[in-house]
């Protein structure tokens, strides 16, 4: 039991909620407060249920595709065309409800998460055969694969966004009994998948292999692991991902279009990072990935809150980032020469 | 001592788990080729390092010329006038020979690098040592020959008087290995002194004029080699007594034939090798480095590409394509590198031990863990692993215990055939005693095991049989009754009986 506890204490994921519960106080303390308007109650400008759910709705399109980033990121690879998957994944589905035309709420919900999933797991595949077939570094196959897969969208779409049938809007956008014009279904998808996945990684035999392959690719082959199988796996899941971050994303907003996240692969690969993925390969979570994002939205979030000039947004996200990064690799290392003392 | 070029006065190395040199004291004389042998281990390249300014000294002093130096890199030594010519290379394989050959010191114009006087000052360094190497070309695209010429031509051209050959012929073929001779001989001729490290019996008497032996990191003696044989050297390279070593196991009745191979040829790696495995039986395989030792054992697992030849597992014939196959043919390989081939480091020792066997803890991908933990809490019982946790991480464990950790996981694959890559290197001496016991109980217990060891105690204590590999070809088979140190060592180095 002890040592149970130990490990959470000691572990990456406490670190950052314990910087996600400090900074949540501090913005309560300064965010100020304002009278609601129909019952004259006194409202936190940030610890109030509206403000809270629509941060964890912005972090959740993030943090589903973390988590997709994070296990390529572990296999000691990089993902960089998320954001374009999301956008093709997000208009094939717009274009193919209009093909179909009206239909019952439920095959809707049915046809647009298989066509979108769908759409984000063939690139992902994609990725992955170019990765194994050419033996091109992944960066490289998904940074040419971000072009392409965005320009077919912008093709296909003719620059235009399409809307999105109301009846899959009325499904993302569920109340599920909140009111008040809460939607918690991305926030909710963004808990099933962080469990899913860390389920994924932890307990099943292809997440050891991904965690033994970005370790070591060499002792993985003399394992006797498929390791062809493995990389295209990763980015399989990594477009899998954004496919569905693409189908919330599409349906909460009610419109795709080719312009579509833009730009998301860095914060996408930010928070992996920040959640403690290392980009040599071998480290990260699914939980991490889920607070990494958590953590540069409720950034992006005080500046709003507190007023801050939004011009400094960038500049902000961009220190924390490294800051965090560094503060990980110095309690790694205190970790590893604790560990180094206790056995000699 | 007027006419010794270099001077090792009571020089200590200690690295981690072993004394690589202890008191050495040896002189050598200007303008002589002087050879440095010894076994694997010995010390022989260490010493030779520490002359180059790659290691520096736990204890002892370093002369040179009679002036005692202090070295903190290859910088310092070569500044002394000190070149080595390394077995793996120390240069840029992505720059041009050119470029590798006045790294130091490019010439610049505007500074711009000036791209003809660059190559005349390195064509003229080749010219220097009456070599032709094309100075345009990648160093990467030179042949391990035309790397050593220029390493070479950089020693000499920088002013070295003194160089060190390390091992210099491992990866030649006979005739680039005549012309380095060539050069060498050319070498001395302009007064440059040689330390030329190697075991090879008939190089060293053909180059050199004194030979000095190292054992156990000790030196044995130093003798011109007019004076000796190349017997003496051989015996002065083993030195213990024999009977130090006895049989670990008693031959037991042999099995069945589990394992045969047939003339299986890897190209540029090894020729026409046969050889069969019997349940029960213990087999080394001894040969020098870069005799191919290793790649016959990632050929059996599926490792190497193999053009001709085949494999036999239980008399039916195998297709070995890969790791997991041979596995499935319950084929088991300790990887002689164990912290890149043998573990993932980051990864914890029940995580590394259940890898290769995770199909047998899963169904449908989903991990039973309790059996997992259950199985590898068995087997590290077995094999005394001491580890704080079964959820330590491996890169934190001992040398004896990261091996014992690769042991549990090739024993959890429940092999009947066993190869051993160099199974106790690193080791402490009691772990290595327990793996060498194991070895005896999984031979007792019928499984057929080849053992690959650099340790020639080692092979002549394991073995009910030995191979000898020299140059990727098998020389020899010896019986144990036949097998001593001296009769593996004449094998392995190409001597007549």
């Amino acid at each position: 039991m002890r040592a149970f506890v130990r490990r959470i204490v000691s572990s990456q994921e406490t670190g950052l909620v314990v910087v996600l519960v400090l900074l949540t106080i501090a913005l309560t303390l300064l965010a100020g407060s304002h009278p609601d308007r129909a019952t004259g109650e006194t409202i936190n400008n940030f610890w109030n249920s509206h403000t809270l759910i629509q941060t964890a709705t912005d972090a959740s399109f993030f943090a589903i595709m973390a988590i997709g980033a994070t296990v390529v990121i572990i296999s000691g690879g990089i993902d960089l065309s998320v954001g374009s998957i999301y956008a093709l994944a997000g208009v094939t589905m717009a274009l193919v409800m209009r093909m179909l035309g009206p239909m019952s709420g439920t095959s809707t919900t049915l046809v647009g998460l298989v066509v979108s999933v769908g759409v984000g797991l063939l690139c992902g595949l994609l990725n992955g055969a170019l990765v194994v077939g050419l033996r091109v570094h992944p960066f490289i196959v998904t940074l040419g694969t971000m072009w392409m897969l965005r320009g077919i969208a912008f093709v296909a779409t003719k620059a235009e966004s399409i809307l999105v049938p109301s009846s899959l809007t009325a499904v993302t956008k569920a109340p599920l009994g909140l009111g008040g014009g809460l939607y918690p279904v991305p926030m909710l998808s963004m808990l099933v998948l962080t469990l899913v996945g860390t389920v994924y990684l932890a307990r099943t035999v292809m997440g050891r292999h991904i965690f033994a392959f970005g370790g070591s690719i060499e002792a993985s082959r003399f394992a006797g692991l498929a390791l062809n199988r493995i990389q295209i796996g990763v980015f399989a899941v990594s477009g899998l991902t954004a496919g569905f971050a693409a189908f919330l994303g599409a349906s909460f907003y009610g419109s795709a279009s080719s312009g579509d996240a833009q730009g998301y692969e860095l914060y996408v690969i930010a928070s992996a990072v920040v959640g403690g993925a290392s980009l040599i390969g071998g480290k990260g979570s699914a939980l991490g990935a889920t607070l990494g994002a958590l953590l540069i939205v409720l950034i992006r979030q005080s500046i709003r809150t507190l007023h801050l000039d939004q011009n400094y947004e960038w500049i902000v996200i961009g220190c924390a980032i490294i800051v965090a990064v560094v503060v990980d690799q110095w309690s790694t290392r205190l970790t590893a020469r604790r560990l180094s003392r206790a056995t000699t | 001592m007027t006419d010794s070029a270099v001077r090792f006065e009571g020089i200590s190395k200690f690295f981690p788990g072993v004394q690589a040199l202890s008191d050495v004291t040896l002189d050598v004389a200007a303008g002589s080729c002087h050879a440095l042998c010894g076994e694997n281990g010995a010390g022989k390249s260490t010493l030779g390092k520490i002359l180059a300014g790659i290691y520096t000294p736990d204890s002892g002093r370093l002369f040179i010329h009679g002036r005692e130096v202090h070295f903190g890199g290859p910088r310092d030594a070569l500044a002394a006038g000190v070149g080595m010519v390394h077995q793996e290379l120390a240069f840029c394989d992505n720059l041009s020979v050119a470029e590798n050959l006045c790294l130091g010191a490019l010439p610049s114009r505007r500074g711009l690098v000036a791209h003809d006087e660059l190559e005349r000052r390195a064509s003229a360094m080749l010219a220097e040592i009456d070599a032709t190497v094309d100075v345009r070309r990648r160093l990467g695209e030179l042949t391990i020959a035309q790397q050593q010429v220029v390493q070479i031509a950089a020693a000499v051209g920088s002013g070295a008087r003194i160089i060190v050959f390390d091992e210099p012929t491992s990866s030649l073929s006979h005739h680039e290995a005549s012309r380095l001779f060539d050069l060498i001989g050319r070498l001395r001729q302009r007064g440059v002194t040689c330390i030329y490290v190697s075991h090879r019996m008939p190089e060293v008497f053909q180059l050199c004029d004194t030979v000095s032996v190292l054992r156990d990191g000790k030196h044995v003696d130093t003798r011109p080699t007019a004076e000796i044989t190349e017997a003496d050297v051989v015996r002065m390279m083993i030195g213990r007594p024999l009977a130090e070593y006895f049989p670990m196991h008693g031959s037991s009745a042999l099995g069945d034939e589990v394992l045969r191979v047939d003339a299986l040829t890897c190209a540029g790696k090894f020729e026409n090798v046969s050889l069969a495995l019997h349940a029960g039986e213990v087999v080394g395989l001894a040969g020098l480095q870069g005799a191919g030792r290793s790649e016959v054992a990632c050929a059996l697992f599926g490792l190497e590409h193999v053009q001709h030849g085949a494999i036999y597992v239980r008399g039916s014939p195998a297709h070995i394509g890969g790791a997991n196959e041979a596995i499935r043919y319950g084929i088991s390989l300790v990887p002689e590198d164990r912290k890149r081939q043998g573990l993932v480091l980051s990864e914890t020792a029940m995580h590394n031990t259940s890898l290769p066997t995770l199909h047998r803890f899963s169904r449908l991908s989903w991990i039973f863990r309790a059996k997992e933990r259950r199985e590898t809490r068995e087997l590290f019982d077995r094999l005394r692993v001491r580890t704080p946790s079964l959820d330590a991480v491996v890169a934190g464990l001992s040398g004896g215990n990261q091996q014992k950790v690769v042991l549990a996981k090739w024993l959890a694959a429940r092999p009947s055939i066993l190869i051993l890559d160099e199974p106790t290197r690193g080791v402490d001496v009691g772990a290595k005693a327990e793996i060498h016991a194991l070895i005896g109980e999984l031979a007792r217990n019928g499984t057929a095991i080849l053992v690959i060891s650099s340790e020639l105690p080692e092979v002549l204590t394991l073995s009910d049989r030995i191979l000898v590999l020299r140059q990727g070809r098998l020389v020899g088979e010896l019986s144990r009754a036949e097998a001593n140190q001296e009769r593996l060592l004449r094998l392995m180095a190409g001597l007549a009986q």
